[in-house]
């Protein structure tokens, strides 16, 4: 039923919040007055008396002598018969419901009330969380790209690198590959004793440290199993909490998706941080498994919790975590670092996840895996992600040890063009930082946008590829001041929505801070400072300067001539051994682990 | 409900001040004590940032780490 109120700005300047409740009011169905700004008080008491009005909303900046103001209004509407017939409400930035009590409304909103929470308190009914902001929704981020190359010299030469790869490859195997054949069968076997005889090989395959779990669990230091009460717990507080009036990050649905890291070590801290992040717009995480994970031939089952960074990859982790998460969230699950890259991918792609992330140079220059190894596993581990229909993301985090960013975007360019070749969907993840190279050379000395803004024109010049700068953005320029890492957070989120790149990975505001877990407050913290940005941003533009031109010509003519040498090899393994896509004057090492595993394939 | 407010903290508490000094030195010496007197034990030092007045120190406590009983959950 339509009710009667009159709007009232008791303030002599600010009279722009009541007239949006008003219009909002209004297009509601209610029948609203809203007086002017500068009436004397007596007078304002007399149309409330007159007007007979359900409700009367007061807007009122707070100062000094304005709860006396406040006060003295009340009791004229006492006097005049006016709080017989109508609620009082008051609303203004610094109004809690306490303080309006205090000052003797019925009702107080503040800063952040929501049109909606005005609207069901005049309509007398519960808020609505179903009604506010718009719903989520799973975006395709390789949706309406095409993977055309427009750069036939670099197509032929990625084209070349990748057949060889592809040939190299083919007839070997490795313990990893086995595996992920060995689960693949141990998942889809119903008979027991079959199961049973897969475990025992997939053991034969594993190391020490996973075999002692698995059959005396003892767990590496630090590891224990998540318990029945936990989970039960986790289900409780799942059912009963909600998000309270969620908010989305972009303000235009063209802004880039905001995804954030996954990986305190503990599932249960993970899913919990996850809804709230949820709750604050974030559209998407990454799932962090922990360093060792990576030197251990086999992975651990179950359900399982860790004390240090990185939480374990298992089946029931992955589908706790998938299936505790809104179905509208986007999941990507870590699988190129370490010797377990194809079961990887095959349980993300069990465990319902979206896409996963697999970089055959990093995860050899960084992550220290044998190159070897990792090039024979990651050819297997993109042919299942094509399997499972899941697009993987390519970090080109190999910058950050120092190297140049022609050499890290001419890998990930191998990565993509092997992507395509066996039916995948990849997507390139070009650094937004700071890198020590950067620092070096001076390329960022006039600003942080030319160059970062180069990598973009650059890749886009190549091919149609969709583009998720990372990992996070703005790395090297947050320190361990909460408001400057927001800051430098959204500054390059800023960038990011500007160029249009299709999502971004972005830190929390204690990335800097290495002493211990991520927090919450800190996780929500670069969040709103995002949201903040993207809100300013709306469809404006950062320009870049004439510098980024120069330099966007300077990587493709410095791509080019990298991915000229890595042809000259006779494989991409050889190549990266020889430092050709970053070395050891560059500060990045190919990795040992795994070296000499493979085998030629049965 | 929780019996304790501490109990429902999900991971750290974060305490942001200005604490007046001569030297960082100082700075940090008090920021550390103020943790003892809030009875909130080691504390670590996030920030600090002294200014010839005094020193801005963001100090944190964890509560609970990863792998820990979380109370705010099992209660």
């Amino acid at each position: 039923m339509a009710k009667k109120i009159l709007c009232i700005p008791l303030d002599p300047v600010h009279d722009v919040g009541i007239k949006l409740i008003r219009n909002q009011l209004a297009q509601h169905g209610h029948e609203t007055e809203l007086l002017s700004p500068d009436l004397p008080m007596e007078a304002i008491v007399k149309k409330a008396a007159q007007g007979k009005y359900d409700f009367i909303l007061v807007s009122r900046t707070l100062g000094y002598g304005v709860a006396e103001l406040l006060a003295r209004f009340n009791d004229l509407l006492d006097a005049a018969g006016v709080r017989e017939v109508s609620k009082i409400v008051i609303g203004g930035k610094p109004i809690t419901p306490e303080l309006a009590a205090e000052l003797g409304f019925d009702k107080g909103f503040g800063e952040h009330s929501t049109i909606e929470e005005v609207l069901a308190y005049i309509e007398g009914r519960e808020v609505s969380n179903a009604s506010i902001g718009p719903k989520r929704s799973k975006r395709d981020i390789p949706a309406g790209h095409s993977y055309k190359f427009y750069n036939p010299v670099v197509e032929r030469l990625l084209s070349e690198i990748c057949d060889k790869l592809i040939a190299w490859t083919s007839t070997k195997t490795s313990p990893g590959i086995e595996r992920a054949k060995l689960r693949e069968e141990i998942l889809a076997s119903t008979d027991e004793k079959k199961r049973a005889a897969l475990e025992v090989r997939y053991l034969s395959l594993s190391d020490d440290a996973i075999r002692t779990s698995k059959t005396k669990n003892v767990f590496p230091k630090g590891v224990r199993r998540v318990s029945n009460t936990e989970l039960d717990a986790l289900k409780d507080f799942l059912r009963r909490s909600r998000p309270h009036i969620p908010s989305t990050i972009q303000h235009n649905p063209d802004q880039p998706l905001i995804f954030k890291f996954l990986g305190s070590g503990c599932p249960l801290m993970d899913i919990t941080h996850g809804k709230i992040c949820e709750r604050w717009g974030v559209n998407g995480f990454l799932i962090i498994n922990p360093s060792w994970e990576a030197r251990y031939e086999g992975l651990l089952d179950g359900y399982l919790t860790h004390e240090n960074d990185g939480t374990i990859t298992s089946l029931d982790n992955l589908r706790l975590i998938r299936q505790s998460l809104d179905a509208n969230t986007l999941l990507t699950v870590r699988a190129h670092r370490g010797l377990n890259t194809p079961e990887t991918v095959l349980l993300a792609g069990e465990a319902g996840a979206d896409l996963t992330k697999i970089d055959l140079v990093y995860g050899s220059l960084g992550a220290g895996t044998d190159p070897q190894r990792l090039a024979v596993d990651g050819v297997e581990a993109i042919r299942l992600a094509a399997r499972y229909n899941m697009p993987f993301d390519i970090p080109g985090n190999d910058e950050l040890s120092g190297v140049p960013a022609w050499k890290t975007l001419a890998g990930l360019l191998v990565n993509v063009m092997l992507g395509v070749k066996l039916g995948a969907k990849p997507i390139l993840k070009p650094l937004f930082c700071y890198g020590p190279h950067i620092v070096i050379n001076g390329q960022m000395k006039q600003n942080f946008v030319d160059y970062n803004a180069a990598k973009i024109f650059a890749l886009r010049e190549i091919i149609d590829c969709p583009i998720w700068p990372g990992e996070p953005i703005a790395f090297m320029t947050q320190t361990e001041e909460r408001v400057q890492s927001a800051n430098s957070t959204s500054y390059h989120a800023a960038l990011a929505a500007t160029l249009g790149v299709d999502a971004i990975t972005i830190a929390s505001t204690d990335e800097a801070y290495s002493r211990g877990p991520i927090s919450i407050t800190s996780r929500i913290d670069s969040i709103r400072a995002v949201t903040d940005a993207f809100r300013f941003m709306g469809n404006a533009q950062i320009a870049p300067t004439r510098h980024a031109e120069a330099f966007t010509e300077d990587l493709i003519e410095q791509i080019t001539d990298v991915l000229k040498e890595v042809n000259a090899k006779e494989n991409l393994p050889q190549a990266i051994n020889a430092g050709i896509l970053g070395s050891e004057e560059d500060g990045a090492y190919p990795g040992k682990f795994g070296a000499g595993s493979m085998s030629n394939e049965q | 409900m929780v019996d304790k407010a501490i109990d429902a903290v999900m991971d750290a508490i974060d305490i942001e001040t200005y604490l007046v000094c001569r030297d960082p030195n100082e700075g940090k010496a008090l920021a550390l004590k103020l943790g003892q007197e809030l009875n909130l034990g080691d504390i670590d030092i996030m920030f600090e940032e002294f200014d010839g007045y005094g020193v801005r120190v963001r100090l944190r406590k964890y509560i609970y780490k990863p792998g820990a009983q979380y109370r705010w959950l099992t209660h």
